[in-house]
């Protein structure tokens, strides 16, 4: 990490090293050089000056194949020089609705929480918050870059969702936080359930009027590696520190190392874990009940879920776990509350599936593969709530005015392509620069097409039946594991969505992927798909880096596909010190 | 009265001209990481933290007894 | 001590999965059923007419096609059970009655499914779901899982009878072994054994790999033998230890451990006899099937197990091995890649110098073990270790 000095930072801004540049290069006679090359550039320019292209560029943003974005970075920092001009109205859009719009959400989103005056204290009191998440607009820019029209519109909606969410997770966190209120429990301590994020939020849906349940790694640990991936390295050294080898899931060693580090909040005096999705997770289990310790119900999905024995036992066991809660928190199940939101993540439910069929089917589809993938894994996984509602009706509008007017969202996809196996969380943004580098348009991903299932509300039992089918199928569970048949859906993916290239990720310490590496190449060879393996550490951007993963995927499009990138400035740049 | 609402909206005006340049040169991102972040980092890397490992790592009761799994009630 | 009865004989059955008692046992007409996990209940799988044996891939060196196929990222006894299965060696099994019960072992059993790797036409595998906790629940889905997916199936293609009594009587021969085991694994409490780590685990081992009824009266000569055989005058041995961690079938590696110096006096590992070899029994009122499914969840340690006080309990298991064995340390193991047994050697390096007094040893291994020098290096430096605080507190105690 660079150290901050102020004379640096005013540098910049004061041309003080421009002037030394300038001093050095007089008396090396390098400057003579450049005089020469910049009045021949000038000419050039002179010469095919088009004033009507520049306003129209002005006014309508630059076409898609000379924009250069990579030329708007500032060294290997991932700031840029200025952001991008996306012409009049995008830049207007993306200004009002996008960064005014988010930080002035923000703003009201923390004052309406319970405790407003916390986030201040989670600020200044847990690393994961105060590094991460005020670079969220960042966040914003790297997963929207060059995008125009309704896509950009529909995409940034998904992104506010998930802010506002986020927002409202860690502040029922940090007002209920036992480590911000002197290590004293208030209300909020004792009306909270803590769960393992790859638990679903539907679990608790019976008690959602009494009390609020808050998945404990979920943002400390997933959403912020989104957002700022240096934090993660932290939780990952500190698991290794005390002995942990660095070959397990290093997603497992991140949200153990959380512990570790004492950069949890203590904000429930229980807590549900799972097995979900691998042996790794059993494992982080067994970490969290060692720190936490205080009661801890595990609630572990059978592995053999396609086998319809397994069904009775998951369903007694999520039983198990309601009459756990009601155990120790006194508060009895209430099926209506449960139904009531059951009922409404049916409704995202329904939504979901139409918006699969148009991206399946059409090229009107607005959602980019970073927004629609984090998006649907979030909202599926949190549960029921407002603001996926409210979101669902934003991108209803603009999917069907797409729709209807045939709008082609992405008009340079040379390929659709469908990303299999769990995606790098330190660029989930790569599916952006795919498309504004090579036009390769990620249409769906492995993660997303789980938890369609609708949970019947007409009866206790059908309600059950379905909730336990929805847990045995929960994030990378029902494709990683539980049978190698899940794993190979893909060939009926890809017809189903239209795809004709496969992005396979190629997650370095997943056990369950790598001990299936070889067949998968076997059947792309004898299908003839084209197939780009992309390696990465999940959270870990130290073992193989954005700029590796890039280069991987440019060796292919040029070797393997022969083609021109659209963009030759995102070729090759750093990022290697971005957030 | 005028002159306020002219006040006013010259100061909105400007605001918006001066977030507008905020947002074109990324100087949210540029404070952010020149200046906030560091220092975060700094106070982070300095805070002192419990040693967690030291948590006893003892004996407990089955949160879930066989025979308290007895047939629910649902309201 | 001079050598044990039928230990050269046991060393060579181990070399290969297919051996002599093996290759008897099929010419006798009975079905060679393979598995990899203790929690697949070799008892069914000894019912009358068939087998068991327990995968080993003896011999290994370099597993590369299996590298091919499952990445040099995976715990390498899974890749070097593909590597075998790939040549042949496990041409001999009629079926693998697979479990899910850590990811690799289940990739390496799904490629047996997937890619005819068993040149054997009656060759099936099936899974069996198995449970993460021992409660009743469990219990029933286990029970139901190990009818539907290793008797029926057992009945169904090789006409296996499955019957109650059958059943029972692949209970009562289980027991007679487990009772040998024991009585042969009690020796290892005594001041100066008359039986070292590795030849228990010898004897451990051909228990799991060979049909049962060729190798129960080979055991039973071993336990005679025992009882007459004498000690060395002086104990070889500097200290005792509790060799603990995940899957070891490597007699070396208890060898290795003893030639520094260190008796391995019991053995808490995969394809280890603690837990492994306890009686099943049969209480009123339950059927055969049931008290098995019991037995195998009730008295496993694996570390797969997740409810609260079973994570905890299973700490205090080893902290009594220690003391009833009389063991000076603990040697912690863990398969490189094995993610189960990376976060329980992490914590019990942790947990049991500082809660239990225990010193432990912490060591990560391949299957292929070709690290000799350092592991020794390593055991050495913890007998050192172990010595220097037992002479510490004997000066303590004299000072007092």
């Amino acid at each position: 990490m660079k150290n901050f000095s102020i004379k640096g930072f005013l540098n910049q801004f004061t041309g003080v090293q421009a002037g030394k540049k300038f001093y050095n290069d007089t008396k090396s006679g390098a400057l003579d050089e450049r005089r020469e090359e910049l009045h021949g550039r000038i000419e050039d320019r002179k010469e095919g000056f088009d004033l009507q292209k520049t306003l129209h560029d002005f006014w309508y943003g630059k076409p898609h194949g000379e924009r250069r974005l990579g030329d708007l970075y500032i060294g290997n920092t991932g700031l840029y020089k200025h952001r991008e001009w996306r012409g009049v109205k995008d830049t207007m859009y993306y200004f009002n609705m996008i960064w005014l719009y988010n930080y002035g959400n923000m703003l009201l989103d923390i004052f309406k929480s319970d405790e407003p005056l916390s986030f201040f204290k989670g600020v200044l009191r847990y690393r994961w918050m105060g590094q991460t998440y005020l670079t969220v607009m960042h966040w914003f820019d790297r997963g929207l870059e060059g995008l125009r029209g309704e896509a950009l519109k529909a995409s940034a909606w998904h992104y506010r969702a998930m802010v506002s969410e986020t927002i409202r997770q860690f502040m029922r966190m940090f007002a209920a936080d036992k480590k911000l209120h002197l290590d004293e429990a208030n209300e909020y301590w004792y009306k909270t359930i803590a769960h393992d994020e790859t638990v679903s939020g539907n679990i608790f849906y019976g008690w959602r009027d009494r009390f609020d349940d808050v998945a404990l790694q979920m943002i400390p640990y997933f959403v912020s590696c989104h957002v700022n991936n240096k934090t993660v390295l932290n939780y990952i050294d500190a698991m290794q520190s005390i002995g942990l080898p660095a070959d397990p899931c290093p997603m497992c060693q991140a949200e153990s190392g959380i512990f570790v580090l004492d950069d949890y909040p203590d904000y429930s005096p229980v807590m549900v874990t799972s097995n979900e999705a691998c042996d790794g997770s059993v494992a982080t289990s067994i970490i969290t009940d060692w720190f936490l310790d205080r009661p801890l119900f595990a609630m572990p999905q059978p592995m053999r879920f396609d086998d319809p024995l397994v069904h009775k036992h998951c369903m007694e066991e999520i039983e198990q776990c309601w009459k756990f809660i009601e155990k120790e928190t006194g508060e009895p199940f209430n099926w209506e509350e449960f139904k009531k939101h059951a009922e409404a993540q049916n409704k995202l439910t329904e939504f979901e599936r139409e918006k699969w069929d148009v991206a399946a089917n059409t090229p009107y589809y607005p959602i980019n593969g970073v927004a629609q993938a984090l998006y649907r894994i979030y909202y599926s996984q949190d549960g029921d709530r407002e603001i996926w509602h409210k979101t669902d009706a934003h991108v209803r509008k603009i999917l069907n005015k797409c729709v209807f007017n045939k709008i082609e969202t992405f008009p340079n996809t040379r390929h659709r392509a469908i990303a299999w196996s769990c995606a790098p969380l330190y660029y989930s943004n790569w599916c952006t620069w795919a498309y504004n580098c090579w036009g390769i348009n990620t249409i769906i991903n492995m993660d997303s097409l789980m938890f369609n299932q609708t949970i019947r509300t007409d009866t206790y039992e059908h309600a059950l039946d379905d909730l336990a089918r929805y847990n045995e199928l929960a994030p990378m569970r029902s494709m990683a594991v539980g049978g190698h048949e899940h794993i190979f859906q893909l060939w009926d993916y890809m017809e189903q969505f239209n795809c004709d290239m496969v992005i396979m990720y190629d997650q370095l310490q997943c056990k369950g992927m790598q001990g299936i590496k070889g067949r998968f190449e076997d059947e792309f060879r004898e299908r003839n798909i084209h197939a780009i393996w992309v390696p990465h550490a999940l959270p870990d951007k130290r073992t193989v880096s954005r700029k590796e993963i890039r280069s991987i995927i440019n060796d292919y499009m040029t070797t393997v596909m022969q083609e021109e990138p659209l963009d030759p400035s995102l070729i090759d740049f750093d990022d290697d010190a971005s957030w | 009265m005028k002159k306020f609402i002219v006040t006013t909206l010259k100061l909105l005006g400007i605001t918006y001209v001066i977030l507008f340049i905020v947002f074109y040169f990324d100087l949210d991102g540029k404070f952010l990481y020149y200046i906030w972040e560091p220092n975060v980092i700094t106070r982070f890397d300095k805070m002192k933290r419990k040693d967690n490992v030291k948590t006893p790592y003892g004996k407990k009761a089955n949160v879930m007894p066989d025979s308290e799994v007895e047939e629910r009630t649902i309201n | 001590m001079r050598d044990l009865k039928h230990l050269i004989e046991f060393d060579n059955l181990l070399q290969e999965a297919n051996n002599e008692l093996v290759q008897q046992a099929k010419s006798e007409g009975k079905r060679a059923l393979g598995y990899t996990c203790y929690f697949m209940p070799e008892v069914l799988l000894d019912l009358p007419g068939c087998f068991s044996v327990r995968l080993r891939a003896p011999r290994s060196t370099s597993p590369d096609v299996a590298t091919y196929y499952m990445s040099n990222r995976t715990c390498m006894y899974g890749r070097c059970l593909l590597e075998r299965a790939l040549e042949g060696g496990y041409n001999f099994l009629d079926a693998q009655m697979a479990t899910e019960t850590c990811t690799v072992t289940c990739r390496f059993q799904e490629h047996l499914q997937m890619m005819d790797a068993i040149q054997n036409d009656d060759f099936f595998c099936e899974f069996t779901d198995v449970p993460f906790k021992k409660n009743k629940n469990s219990i029933d889905h286990f029970e139901t899982q190990l009818q539907n997916h290793v008797l029926d199936p057992l009945k169904d293609h090789f006409g296996i009878d499955t019957s109650d009594e059958a059943i029972l009587k692949s209970i009562e021969e289980h027991n007679e072994l487990c009772r040998l085991i024991n009585e042969i694994g009690e020796y290892r409490k005594k001041e100066n054994p008359v039986i070292t780590g590795y030849e228990f685990q010898l004897i451990m081992l051909v228990s799991l790999c060979c049909p049962k009824y060729l190798i129960i009266p080979k055991i039973k000569e071993v336990l005679e033998d025992l009882k007459i055989r004498e000690p060395d005058e002086k104990n070889p041995y500097r200290v005792r230890v509790v060799l603990a961690g995940s899957e070891n079938d490597d007699p070396d590696f208890t060898k290795l451990i003893e030639e520094c110096g260190a008796l391995v006096v019991a053995d808490r590992h995969c394809y280890g006899s603690l837990p492994g070899r306890e009686e099943i029994e049969v209480r009123e009122g339950e059927t055969p099937l049931r008290a098995v499914a019991r037995h195998y969840l009730e008295y496993n340690e694996c570390c797969r197990f997740m409810e609260q006080h079973t994570m905890r309990e299973r700490k205090d298991y080893i902290a009594d091995l220690v003391k009833e064995y009389k063991a000076d340390g603990i040697i912690v193991e863990s398969m490189k890649f094995c993610e189960y047994w990376s976060y329980e050697r992490t914590i019990d390096t942790l947990i049991f110098p500082r809660d239990y007094g225990v010193p432990t040893c912490s060591i990560e291994k391949e299957y292929v073990n070709n690290a000799v020098g350092q592991l020794r290096t390593r055991f050495q430096a913890f007998i050192e270790s172990i010595e220097l605080k037992q002479l510490n507190a004997e000066n303590h105690s004299e000072e007092v």
